[in-house]
Formats: C-alpha cells, structure tokens, sequence
C-alpha cells in the first residue's frame, strides 16, 4: 500500500497562537481514492484540509505529497500547488474576469498552455458541466451553483493529481446543491482522487470510500464509508451521527 | 462689467503666457501622477509585506511625507540636496530640467504617500479569497497581485483615486516658487505687468477648475468603463 500513497501526512500539528487546532495527526490517501472528512464545526476539518497545500502553514509535523515534503521551506510550494486542485465554500472566482479568463489564467500563464488551446480545453470542460453559454459571464452575473461548477471546472483546467474540496456544498441554496454533487460524483466516478470536508452525509456514505471523522483536533475515526456509517464505534461518532443523520 | 473686459483684454494680450502656464502645470501634474502612482504602488506592496523592517520603513516613509508640509518638502529638495552635494544634472535641451526634477521628484515622493494609502485600503478591501484561489492553483503570490488583486482594488479606488490626481494639479501650484513657470507664475508675471490683480486670479481660477474638472471627467468614464459588463 506504501507505494500507492499520494499523500502522507505524519504528525501534523496546526495551533492558532495558544489554540490547537489539529493535534497530531497522521494519515495517508492514495490515488484513486474519495475521502470525506465529516465532523463538528470547529474540529479541524477546514484547517486539516488548508495544511495539505500549505494555505496553512503547519505549525509542526510533515506533509509529503508524491514523496516530497510540502513543508520543507526548500520546496517550491507553487509547483505542488497545481497538482491540487482546490474548491471552495465562498467560490472565490476572480470577480475582475470573465468565466474564460478565469479558466485559462492559471494553465497559459503557468504551465504556458497556448491560449487557444487552453480557449478549447475550457469549452469542452464547459460543456460537460453544461455552461458552455456563460463563457462571456462574469462571475457576479452567475448563480451559486453555476459559480461552483466554474469553480471545479477552473480547478481541472490544470489536470491535478489530487482535488481538495472544502465544504462545496455549503453556501448553496438547497436545490443547487444536488447538481454540484453530481458533478463531484462523476468526477470520483472518473477515478479522481477526491479529499472532500463536507456536510453532506449522503455523499460521504454513498460516493467516498472513505470517511475520517475529526472532532477536538484529531481524527476520532478513519474507516471505509460504509462501515464508519453503519458501525460507528467512538461515543462522539455516534452522538455526532445521531444529530445529523 | 469692466472686470470682464478687464479680463477679456488681458486674455487677449497674454493668452500665450497663461498657455505656457498651462502647458507646465499639465507636465508637473502628469509625471507626479505617473510616479506617484508607480512609487505609490511599490509603497503600498511594502506597507502590507510579510518582512517587518519593510513595513516599518514604509509606515515611516508615509507618516513623514504626510506629516509634514509639501513646501517644506520642495525647499528641502531644491535647496537642501545642493547643498549636501546632491545636485539634478542639467539636461541639454530641456530649458531648467533642475527646476522641473525637483519640482516633480518633490511632488511625486509627497503624492506617492497619499497613494500608497489609497491602494493598500483597496488591496485590503478585497476579498482574502480572492489571494488563496489564486494561490491554490499554483500563481506566486506576485503574479496573484497583479493579476486577480490590484486590478480589484483599483477599480474599487479609483474615485479615492482620482481625487488624488486632482488634488496634484492644484498643490501643483507650489512649484511656482522655485520659478518653474506654470500656470501660478505665468499668472503673478501677468498680474505685475498689468496690475489687473483680480483678473489675473480669475483667470487662473477658471483654468485651474477647467483642468481639474477635465481630469475627474475622464476619471469617472474610467470608473464607468470598468464596471461595463458587471452587476
């Protein structure tokens, strides 16, 4: 299993001044994998998730990712970066450009993709997600939902190794956030490796194959899916899952 | 009714004076507000980067240029660096390049401290998602500055903006006093050829008003063109 892992993480500590916020932990993903992170508000998730591509700097602990220590100072953290893809709760589209710009700034300006070929590329990735008429749009022209389909479609365009969703779902109105699901579904379904904070139960049980459990800091629980859900075995899994489910 | 044919005789008499004025103000305005700006916007980057002696140095670069009058600023420079050996080369060609340096650097290192205000206020106000998406598909944070920030916060500054180009053209006027012709000296030359005194300053007046309404003009049709396709 050791030589599948894409990503370790071993003893990573995160505090904010006096407070810690993760303690300790150690995991691995591989390739191929989906993995939700669920948990109460204020255990980690977000931050865990911001550590694996260094929006947050780990106060202790290391991060390899394909082999490589993320956290040396000595790597350059922007060449990782773009086998990561990231999503956002807030979108965080680049309001100053057009829907098309905001998908071929990152691969013409970084990996020096010829525009129109990058103009192409968009188009189809576009179409797939089926907002290939909002090309022209700006980003406050669009819905929430469309917003995130942009979001992950602006995130592929640089073909990650890896996507790193942070509460997708989460500021949508409710009938948008089943299309953005779907789209994420048929990304994992695709053979995506997929690290995904959510609080959508459904998905985590129905399309990860595996779920970590974060609660006060640590990872309380760390099983396949289906079986976290069905024979959850910590006291603060089992209360948390009988509020939510 | 005299006083506007007052004003209308010596219009005619001097108008080449008041133009010359003119064409001198628009210089030392302009290259202000291309170093200012440019300065400014180096300042600003200084004032909210990461290494502190940096933002120290710019924190005490704004408060002494903000702190202290813009005259004392101009004596200082063309005055004061002669006389500690640091002397504006003279340049063939441009009649008293001396006097316009000094004027210009003066103005640009004062305007360029009001500026670095103004745009680190709109660096701030833009949204920290806006850096970490663009960090996270891989942009350095420079190139995340220059492409998704700054032009964010300039079309959110450039009313604070434009009010500093104004503010320039009429604290322009300064420079009137280490002899650059512009529109202020060309109008006290006048003054002392025709005793007209008041005419003389409400000629000047309109046309420091015709200038200065011209640049908000063009201002405002910026702002309008940079909202053109958004909500």
């Amino acid at each position: 299993m050791a030589g599948n892992d894409m990503i370790q993480v071993k003893h990573l500590t995160k505090q904010f001044g006096k407070l810690t916020v993760l303690n300790d932990i150690s995991t691995s993903f591989h390739a191929g994998e989906v993995v939700s992170i669920i948990g109460p508000s204020g255990g980690g998730k977000s931050t865990f998730l911001r550590c694996l591509n260094l929006l947050e700097v780990p106060t202790s602990g290391q991060i390899l990712f394909d082999g490589v220590d993320i956290c040396d100072k000595k790597t350059d953290i922007n060449l990782h970066r773009q086998k990561m893809g990231m999503v956002f709760q807030q979108f965080n589209l680049f309001e100053n450009m057009n829907v098309m710009r905001n998908l071929t700034a990152a691969p013409v300006k970084i990996k020096k993709m010829p525009r129109q070929q990058a103009e192409e590329k968009a188009v189809s990735l576009l179409k797939r997600v089926g907002l290939a008429d909002k090309a022209d749009a700006y980003p406050s022209q669009l819905s929430g939902g469309q917003k995130q389909h942009i979001a992950i479609v602006r995130a592929l365009m640089m073909e990650p190794e890896v996507m790193l969703f942070d509460e997708p779902t989460s500021a949508l109105d409710p009938e948008m956030i089943g299309e953005v699901l779907d789209v994420m579904k048929a990304l994992a379904e695709s053979g995506m490796t997929m690290i995904v904070v959510t609080h959508e139960m459904r998905f985590a049980r129905e399309v990860s194959s595996r779920t970590l459990f974060l609660d006060g800091g640590h990872i309380e629980e760390d099983k396949p899916s289906h079986a976290l859900f069905e024979h959850p075995e910590s006291p603060r899994l089992i209360s948390f899952l009988e509020k939510v489910l | 009714m005299t006083f506007f044919v007052n004003v209308w005789t010596t219009l005619e008499k001097y108008y080449s004076f008041f133009l010359e004025g003119v064409q001198n103000t628009l210089i030392i305005a302009f290259f202000t507000v291309l170093f200012g700006t440019l300065l400014g916007i180096l300042m600003a980057m200084a004032k909210l980067s990461g290494f502190k002696p940096l933002r120290w140095l710019a924190t005490a670069y704004i408060e002494f240029f903000r702190g202290t009058p813009l005259m004392v600023q101009l004596m200082f420079i063309f005055y004061g660096l002669p006389m500690m050996g640091v002397t504006f080369p003279n340049v063939p060609f441009i009649e008293n390049f001396q006097r316009f340096a000094a004027g210009i650097v003066a103005m640009s290192l004062n305007s360029c401290a009001y500026v670095a205000e103004v745009i680190r206020s709109g660096i701030q106000a833009v949204d920290a998602g806006q850096m970490e998406a663009a960090r996270s598909l891989g942009f350095k944070k420079s190139q995340s500055m220059l492409l998704v920030i700054l032009p964010q916060a300039i079309r959110n500054i450039l009313p604070a903006l434009g009010n500093e180009f104004v503010t320039v053209i009429k604290e322009s006027s300064i420079v009137s006093v280490i002899g650059i012709a512009d529109l202020m000296y060309r109008t006290n030359g006048v003054k002392a050829k025709n005793y007209k005194t008041l005419e003389c300053l409400f000629i000047a007046a309109i046309i420091y008003c015709i200038l200065t309404f011209g640049s908000s003009r063009l201002i405002s049709l910026m702002e309008r063109r940079m909202r053109r396709g958004r909500k």
